[in-house]
């Protein structure tokens, strides 16, 4: 059982940022204003994090990709996709 | 996928030979895929091991635009980051400079690779711990440590900006 007067460990902030912290640690947060700093700057990085771009390869790459994948034809063999 | 290998090597042309060679190994190795794993996780191993490779093949994990970790005076920032812009730059460059320029993405680069792919799988894909230590094949422990110390890291390098 966890102390409520411990500060939080980091999976406990993680958990925070993620809105997920149980209610009886939200307590000892709201108290200890070590933790809230501590938890302050921890969000803001993860909050940076999951709002990094996700990013595309160029047009064609698919296309380029299945022009060296093997077929298999019906005798079970492999055929190379024609270019 | 191709967000992580880009993010873990920094370059547009190479990221996508990496994402290639992967999906090539992918579905030319397709009968080797055992239902157990999550699909997603396989592909990702593949990819990331395409990367670590390549990093370790080519000693570049310590690239970055900002200079070496190391350097410590102006002189030797100076003398140790990239100058994007004196040597031709071309429009993939300009590319690249832009879409990873941000001082979230400068930072991501300054970690060491093992840490980058944790840090990308956890908060940019979304994965759990568990996922991650199947992933790359690491004990949960050493995937929980990597985590906290590539988030303490880029909370270092994002004070001192905007110090």
């Amino acid at each position: 059982m966890t102390d409520l007067s411990m500060h939080l460990n980091t999976d406990e902030i993680e958990l925070w940022a993620q809105g997920l912290l149980p209610a009886a640690r939200a307590i000892h947060l709201a108290d200890c204003s070590l933790c809230r700093v501590e938890a302050e700057r921890e969000r803001k990085v993860i909050l940076e994090l999951v709002q990094l771009p996700k990013f595309a390869p160029s047009a064609g790459f698919a296309d380029r990709v299945m022009t060296q994948v093997k077929i298999p034809t019906p005798s079970g063999d492999w055929e190379q996709r024609p270019s | 996928m191709f967000s992580l290998l880009y993010r873990m090597v920094r370059d547009r042309a190479l990221a996508e030979d990496l994402a290639q060679e992967t999906f090539i190994k992918v579905l030319n190795g397709i009968k080797s895929y055992r239902p157990e794993f999550k699909f997603s996780s396989w592909i990702f191993k593949i990819a990331n091991n395409a990367a670590i490779d390549h990093l370790r093949r080519k000693s570049i994990d310590t690239l970055s635009l900002d200079g070496a970790p190391s350097a410590e005076t102006p002189d030797q920032v100076r003398a140790t980051s990239l100058q994007l812009g004196d040597r031709g730059e071309s429009p993939l460059d300009e590319v690249e400079s832009r879409e990873l320029g941000t001082a979230i993405e400068r930072a991501i680069a300054r970690l060491r690779p093992e840490y980058r792919s944790c840090i990308l799988l956890r908060h940019v894909e979304g994965y759990s711990y568990e996922e991650i230590a199947d992933t790359l094949d690491l004990p949960l422990g050493t995937v929980k440590t990597y985590i906290h110390r590539a988030r303490n890291e880029l909370r270092g390098y994002l004070d001192d900006r905007r110090d």
